[in-house]
């Protein structure tokens, strides 16, 4: 992704501007704007910290701080999907180990890393506040629940 | 202003004051890490807390403004305790640096560990690692594990030099402060971050390793690095000369003045004694006959001096004082020109490159004593005594401290204007290229070397005092030109100290009238407006 | 049979639009409430006995008359759907199922405290609710319920369960870490961008329409003396039937275990039980009788909290459910003050060390000292709330902990 792509449309930059407006003080935004930064880019690189930085006056440094203080924001490039596996104690309670180890093989990655092709990053997280229907996943925007080894294998091998 | 009662002592303090500073004002020390008089409250430490009366638990006393009624503990076996879980928490993940971290003997993990903590260690497991040795900038260098998070350092590049380089990145225990990945520690007060870090996490980096603390020396002086006179103790090192190539002079450290300087020091300045040990020190008198300098003694530089002056008449004399001079070498130099008949002085040399200045404390005006120069009356034109010499109406020259070719002015002009001079005389610190074509070249003691006082841009007079001895045999300007008083026999000879000479100037000079080292002080005295 | 209150709406598949929450009485308690003085709504909500229901369980009311009388700027009403303790997943449905059922709760509640701008933080990893909920928003300003002197700003968060204590979340909404804010001053006093701001949790603001159509008289009798209403229990771990129940707060545990959950699986023999959501005090198989109140939990040593029940039966290995939720709280820490930062990592090594079998003899007392040690110190009960755990399952069950650390 070359440099001079790092930048919000004409039309993202209106949203951002409405955004701002939306706040008392226009740093509020500073959130979402990084939810649509990581929306457009693909993840949240450095010079995508600065961009953003600029759009809010604020020191790339205390941007950084924002990025790197909350776990829904990539860093580095992710695969085209995440599988994020709740390891907290209602999942725990249901087997939740033996599904993480039942993801880690079929996808040949630890959590944290991403597979080979691009296709998934896998994730070791705390409650997802599903635990009615433990273990589960969330897998990019929705909850996967009630799974079992069959289960995990049909979500993944739709995952392309 | 409320009143209350701290350990059974009752005070008054003003409306808003903290518990912290409220027990301070009562005698009693809170200890603190991340509450800071200059910062925004953090309450992050936890280890300035107190017990007050009414209050079910212990209560951090940076955030507790002292109230009407209130009665506060500090020393209750409660509050004890609470230091030494604090003390026990700080250090449950921090290195055991201290042989080779340069805050030792000034740190206050140690510091409040043998006054608060001294329990048994019981962390036995893999502490957190984090970055270490890495530079933030010129003169700063950070070691991520020494660092107990507690914010100064990020509060002070926020709401001080507004510039935010500095942040808090990740959460928990794998917390770090940090620069933005690439970016510099580039503001022009960056060292401040060094005397506020509480630990070894920021440390000086001209400072690294010179030196251990406790081998230092301190004395209170005035920074000269411009106008603003900022507050300074310089530290020595006289202990372990074999340290530092021998440099004397170790680190300058910003001493508080609530109405100059307050608690901060630019880098400049901070950073700028360096010259004071430099191997082109000036540390001997000495004559330059044809093409080489030859060493005297002061007997026969000051009777050189005054042979010099005696070959030509006043008016073919002329003296370009410096602003880098104290109150009393100017004093004792007017003294002079009037003894003599001497009308051509001036100090005002126009620097080769202008200034910076800012909001804060910079002045662009880079010399310390501008105000004590103007006040004492050594105002000339000084472009006008370059032009006499240049055409031969001036035959005889002494410059002090200035090197004129490094000037604004041009140097084909001034070169030729010196070297048509029968006699160019050169007081000063450091050699340059004015001080290659002197023909006489005398020692000056450097600021760190005498005392004697500057009046900065307001119109303040501060002391500066004596952090070491002179180089060689270098001598304060006031000293020299008594000196020269004396062969001369004219009046002004027999001060043995400044604060004679500072005597004589109150007498004389209207603003500095009352004034005297006592009045002086360490605060600093203004002087008075014409009126 | 129990009234059913807050998931009245829950059984139709299309109960989160406005044109199904109006057909069943939506909005009507909003017009009602429109009639009122705001100091009349704040009145029957301290009335009601309503009490925090994300945690806190601070009686509603009380906290709503903070607000300062003769402020003339801006007030902000702040929702916290930033949903995170363990074992809790009651706002999750509220949200999907009921959106427009916060939204009348939001226009009250606004109106009792006079605020024009709501914003309703939502966590970061709720996709579906947000959409949701953003579209019953988008719906209500079409109505013209919103807009007319009440603006709802969703505010979507980023993944860090600090964010779920109500200045971690203000702070977090201000654009900066979700870092707690030291108090004093508190919200109502100087909150979100300065201003005296009130937050409250989902499902709190989900009672309001209900205490004001029905009554606060109604409301306060559904429930204890000092805790008025039903609330939504999540109940997970090892029942028969995980799920959210409604019930009134003088359900006990009990109850809630074998009655509505349909009793313990695996062994089918209870060994202990999380009461509200993981930061709460264990309970063990003979602890369960107790009212699932604010004052009943208290006074057994435990906490209501956000209603998490986590049921564990006889083969669950204690130590290892503790260096889960330990992990846990490492792993959240804000980071921002000493004991907490310092201490959650600690107590996560020497918990995993214990497990894998390298415990040292001292290690629990340590543990209990250390946790002793920094409770009440911290800026925010995040660290008690860990301490609940730490404390309390090695507590109550000393030996099985013991049984892990070999002999010298």
């Amino acid at each position: 992704m070359s440099v001079q792509s790092l930048a919000f449309s004409p039309e993202q930059l209106a949203e951002v501007r409405r955004l701002q407006a939306l706040y008392p003080d226009p740093r509020g935004a500073l959130l979402p704007v990084l939810h649509m930064a990581q929306d457009t880019f693909g993840h949240i690189s450095l010079p995508t910290e600065e961009y953003v930085a600029g759009l809010f006056d604020l020191s790339p440094a205390h941007v950084h701080e924002v990025v790197t203080f909350y776990t829904l924001y990539f860093r580095a490039p992710k695969g085209r999907h995440v599988v994020a596996v709740c390891h907290n104690l209602s999942c725990y309670l249901a087997g939740a180990p033996e599904i993480l180890a039942h993801v880690k093989r079929r996808l040949g990655v630890e959590p944290g890393e991403t597979t080979t092709d691009g296709r998934v990053t896998l994730q070791s997280v705390e409650c997802l506040c599903a635990c009615e229907a433990a273990p589960m996943m969330q897998v990019d925007d929705r909850y996967e629940l009630n799974l079992t080894p069959e289960k995990v294998d049909r979500i993944l091998e739709g995952l392309h | 202003m409320p009143k209350l009662t701290i350990n059974g002592k009752e005070i008054e303090v003003p409306t808003g004051t903290n518990l912290i500073e409220a027990a301070r004002l009562a005698g009693f020390d809170v200890p603190h890490y991340c509450y800071h008089p200059a910062l925004s409250i953090a309450g992050q430490c936890r280890l300035c807390m107190v017990d007050i009366e009414k209050t079910p638990r212990p209560t951090i006393a940076c955030n507790t403004q002292a109230a009407e009624g209130m009665v506060v503990h500090t020393e209750t076996e409660r509050v004890k305790e609470m230091r030494r879980s604090m003390m026990e928490f700080h250090l449950i993940n921090h290195p055991l640096d201290c042989p080779v971290c340069d805050q030792a003997g000034e740190c206050f993990l140690q510091i409040y560990y043998m006054k608060h903590g001294l329990y048994d260690p019981r962390m036995t497991d893999e502490k957190v690692h984090k970055p270490k040795a890495v530079p933030l900038g010129p003169h700063v260098i950070l070691d991520a594990e020494r660092c107990i998070l507690c914010s100064r350092c990020v509060r002070f590049c926020d709401e001080i030099t507004g510039t935010g380089e500095l942040g808090i990145f990740n959460r928990g225990d794998h917390s770090e402060i940090g620069l933005f990945p690439g970016h510099d520690l580039s503001n022009k007060y960056s060292g401040n971050v060094v005397d506020i870090c509480p630990v070894g996490a920021l440390t000086d980096r001209d400072f690294r390793f010179k030196v251990r603390v406790w081998y230092l020396d301190t004395a209170k002086s005035i920074c000269p690095g411009c106008a603003r006179g900022c507050n300074v103790d310089v530290h020595v090192n006289r202990r372990r000369p074999h340290h530092d190539g021998g440099r004397r002079v170790a680190r300058l450290k910003p001493r508080f003045n609530a109405d100059i300087n307050r608690w901060w020091l630019c880098d400049d300045g901070r950073y700028g004694f360096g010259s004071v040990d430099d191997p082109d020190r000036v540390i001997a008198p000495a004559r330059r006959e044809g093409g080489a300098a030859r060493e005297v003694s002061w007997d026969e530089a000051i009777a050189e001096v005054a042979a010099a002056l005696g070959r030509v008449r006043p008016d073919e004399v002329g003296v370009l004082a410096s602003a880098r001079m104290a109150n009393e070498d100017l004093f004792a130099l007017k003294t002079l020109a009037a003894a003599l008949g001497i009308t051509r002085v001036a100090f005002a040399v126009p620097p080769a490159m202008p200034g910076d200045e800012d909001k804060l404390l910079i002045r662009s005006d880079k010399n310390p004593n501008t105000r004590g120069a103007e006040l004492i009356g050594l105002g000339g034109e000084a472009r006008a005594l370059l032009t006499d010499a240049r055409d031969g109406r001036l035959r005889c020259l002494w410059v002090f401290h200035h090197d004129l070719l490094a000037s604004a002015w041009p140097a084909g002009e001034t070169r030729a204007a010196l070297e048509r001079l029968d006699t160019l005389i050169w007081s000063g610190t450091n050699a340059g290229a004015t001080s290659a074509l002197a023909h006489l070249v005398l020692p000056s003691a450097a600021w760190v070397e005498r005392e004697g006082t500057f009046t900065n841009f307001e119109g303040r007079v501060q002391r500066f005092r004596t952090a070491v001895e002179p180089l060689g045999a270098a001598r304060p300007d006031w000293m020299v030109l008594g000196e020269l008083l004396g062969v001369l026999a004219l009046d002004g000879g027999g001060a043995t100290r400044a604060e004679h000479w500072f005597q004589r100037l109150a007498n004389a000079v209207a603003a500095f009238t009352g004034m005297s080292y006592r009045t002086v002080g360490d605060a600093g005295q203004t002087t008075r407006s014409p009126s | 049979m129990a009234e059913t209150v807050l998931m009245r709406n829950f059984a139709r598949a299309d109960s989160h639009t406005l044109a199904s929450y109006r057909a069943h009485g939506g909005y009507a308690a909003w017009d009602t409430a429109r009639q009122m003085e705001p100091a009349a709504l704040v009145d029957a909500v301290k009335a009601s006995n309503l009490r925090g229901l994300g945690g806190a369980g601070f009686p509603t009311g009380t906290k709503w008359s903070f607000i300062p009388k003769n402020h003339t700027g801006p007030v902000y009403l702040v929702v916290n759907a930033d949903e995170g303790e363990p074992g809790t997943f009651k706002d999750r449905y509220l949200l999907e199922r009921d959106p427009h059922a916060l939204v009348e709760g939001m226009l009250i509640a606004a109106r009792a405290i006079r605020s024009a701008v709501g914003f309703v933080y939502i966590r970061g990893e709720y996709v579906e609710p947000w959409r949701r909920f953003s579209s019953a928003v988008r719906e209500a300003y079409d109505a013209g319920l919103l807009g007319q002197g009440f603006d709802v700003v969703v505010h979507r968060g980023a993944g860090a369960y600090i964010c779920g204590e109500e200045t971690g979340l203000i702070s977090s909404l201000e654009g900066k870490k979700g870092w707690p804010k030291v108090k004093p001053p508190f919200p109502a006093i100087k909150g979100a961008f300065g201003q005296p701001t009130i937050v409250n949790n989902v499902e709190t603001l989900c009672c309001v329409p209900p205490i004001v159509e029905r009554g606060a008289a109604w409301f306060a009798g559904l429930g204890t003396k000092t805790q008025g209403g039903t609330r939504m229990y999540s109940v997970s771990g090892r029942v028969a039937r995980p799920g959210v129940y409604e019930a009134p707060v003088s359900v006990t545990l009990r109850q809630l275990i074998f009655e509505h959950a349909g009793g313990v699986s695996a062994t089918g023999r209870l060994k202990a039980v999380v009461p509200g959501g993981g930061s709460a005090a264990i309970l063990t198989a003979d602890e369960v009788d107790v009212t699932m109140d604010v004052d009943g939990l208290k006074n057994a040593g435990t906490m209501i909290g956000s209603a998490g029940v986590i049921v564990m039966d006889e083969s669950v290995s204690i130590p290892e459910a503790l260096m889960v939720l330990a992990r846990f709280y490492a792993h959240e820490s804000c980071g921002q003050c000493t004991p907490c930062r310092e201490s959650t990592g600690w107590i996560y090594k020497m918990l995993h060390r214990l497990v894998e079998g390298h415990g040292h003899k001292d290690d629990l007392d340590t543990i209990l000292d250390v946790a002793k040690r920094g409770g009440g110190t911290t800026i925010c009960a995040f660290y008690d709330g860990a301490i609940g755990p730490y404390i309390s399952y090695i507590e109550k069950f000393r030996p099985e902990f013991e049984a892990l650390i070999p002999r010298a």
